[in-house]
């Protein structure tokens, strides 16, 4: 068994951005499914969240690939 | 096979830079933005604009049309009313002048019945006097005659006769003055 | 390096080469020259990808009516989606039509670019390249604050992006430098990476899926079942890729949308 300690250390480093695009994504529903009329305004806001949480795991895997 | 492994030993790192790719892919999307700018935009938004043009003009047709049918049916409705109210005139006249005629029938008829009568009684009253007067010749003939017979003497003299009965006839209507009437 | 170790055996003609960054270099093996410059697969697939793009459009609308034909409907339909959907409603109704033909070249040129790692005999992400994505984020970034510096002004546009509403002074030192960097540097690169990163590890898992399920096969025993497996469970990635294909050529757009309606946005 052979790899590279940096991918290692990017799966841990995308756990924080996975469990947080979940959170995302479960408060959109629930929102949605309270309130079905309000899914334009919270999508758009759903997806910046996303874009911001998954921006994380993008860094990780940037830096994964450089150092 | 080998040969590309031998390649593959001096592998790039994938996050790396390469400026021709990089100037391509900003030139490709350029062209691309430039003909979808140029040529599709505006044809989309033209048609679009013109479908909705189209969608609302024939909304307003509609809407004028719907107007128009309205305006047509506050008219009839408003002829109806109208041919009500003179049909209601018309009967109330008729009913009136029904009214009227049947008055003045009847006042026709009240007038000739009373006329008949009148002249009925008018008649009657003549005949009453015809009978009177040939009532009076006769009972002057027949009062001679019998007195005549009874008395015996001679009553051929004319103008003493009649003065004979006429003083006779004057005495007996003198004498029943009230039984004339009911005579008749 | 895991690259040198499998190499390594795959050249002792023994064990399986896992598809590696490897996979993603055509630098090697060039189509063909072009004015001294080798022009590979990818670069192609680039090109390609934008003549289908327009000739989709083009015919589309070069007889355009009122009453649509089949391939203007489905036309105005793409056109529209990007235009109502992500335009509109994200940029809002004053100023989105300015920048609806950037989206609509935008979201089709990637979904079309990303679609050919399922088109048969093409096969390839063309935005696993990361210098390609480097280029649309980099433009991106470029027409967000330029569009942001137009209206407001270069220290409005600045103080617009950095300056959180709602916060009391205090926190400014902690926060100002944070929103910077989160609005005007790092923007451009997680733009970039997610599409990059979407389209190489999609590529990645289906290589090594299809090429492993054939080399267990190849191996025999306890492969005859797990190769067959392995197929199936390529035949699904590859439905999952369609998804991310176009997920993340909608949310490369829609994110391009809303930071230009961010830089748009009225002063608060």
């Amino acid at each position: 068994m052979d790899g590279n300690l940096n991918m290692i250390g990017y799966g841990l480093a995308a756990i924080g951005p996975g469990v947080g695009i979940g959170l995302i994504f479960a408060a959109y529903i629930s929102g949605v499914a309270r309130q079905p009329e309000a899914q334009g305004r919270l999508q758009s806001i759903a997806i910046l969240g996303f874009a911001l949480a998954e921006a994380l795991a993008i860094i990780g895997i940037a830096l994964a690939f450089v150092l | 096979m080998t040969d590309h492994i031998v390649v593959a030993a001096a592998v790039e790192n994938p996050l790396g830079f390469v400026p021709v790719e990089f100037a391509l892919s900003l030139v490709t999307f350029g062209i691309l933005f430039f003909l979808i700018w140029k040529f599709v935009a505006p044809r989309f938004e033209q048609t679009f604009a013109e479908r909705t043009q189209a969608i609302e003009g024939g909304i307003a047709a509609a809407e004028s049309k719907q107007a128009e049918a309205d305006a047509k049916l506050a008219e009839l409705e408003k002829q109806l009313g109208d041919a009500r109210h003179e049909a209601a005139r018309i009967r109330e006249e008729a009913r009136e002048q029904g009214a009227r005629i049947v008055a003045e029938m009847r006042e026709t008829a009240q007038a000739e019945s009373s006329r008949i009568v009148e002249h009925g009684k008018a008649q009657i009253e003549a005949e009453r006097q015809q009978a009177i007067t040939s009532l009076r010749a006769e009972v002057g003939t027949l009062a001679t005659g019998l007195a005549g017979r009874i008395v015996g003497e001679s009553l051929e003299d004319e103008a003493r006769q009649s003065r004979v009965v006429e003083r006779f006839l004057t005495d007996l209507e003198a004498q029943n003055g009230t039984t004339t009437g009911s005579v008749n | 390096m895991t690259m040198k170790t499998g190499i390594t055996m795959a050249a002792e003609g023994e064990g399986y080469v896992a598809p590696g960054p490897a996979s993603f270099d055509f630098s090697e093996v060039p189509l063909f020259e072009l004015g001294g410059l080798a022009v590979t697969k990818p670069m192609v697939q680039l090109v390609l990808g934008a003549v289908i793009v327009f000739a989709f459009f083009y015919a589309a609308f070069r007889r355009a009516s009122i009453v649509p034909g089949r391939l203007q409907f489905a036309g105005e339909a793409a056109y529209g989606m990007v235009r109502n959907s992500i335009g509109r409603d994200i940029i809002g109704s004053r100023d989105f039509a300015k920048f609806v033909p950037y989206l609509v070249a935008l979201f089709f040129f990637l979904l079309i670019n990303n679609a050919f790692a399922s088109i048969p005999a093409i096969q390839f992400p063309t935005f696993s390249r990361a210098s390609m994505a480097y280029a649309l984020a980099g433009l991106s970034w470029v027409i967000y604050n330029g569009v942001g510096i137009h209206k407001h002004g270069l220290i409005g546009y600045l103080k617009l992006q950095s300056v959180p509403s709602g916060v009391s002074p205090v926190m400014y030192p902690l926060l100002v430098p944070l929103e910077f960097f989160s609005n005007i540097l790092v923007r451009p690169a997680t733009l970039a990476l997610r599409l990059f990163a979407n389209m190489f590890a999609g590529h990645l898992l289906l290589i090594l899926f299809s090429t492993g399920g054939l080399f267990l096969i190849e191996y025999g025993g306890i492969g005859y079942v797990a190769g067959p497996l392995a197929w199936v469970l390529a035949i699904a990635i590859s439905f999952l890729e369609l998804l991310v294909q176009f997920l993340q050529a909608y949310v490369f757009t829609l994110l391009n949308a809303m930071y230009i309606s961010g830089a748009l946005a009225d002063e608060h």
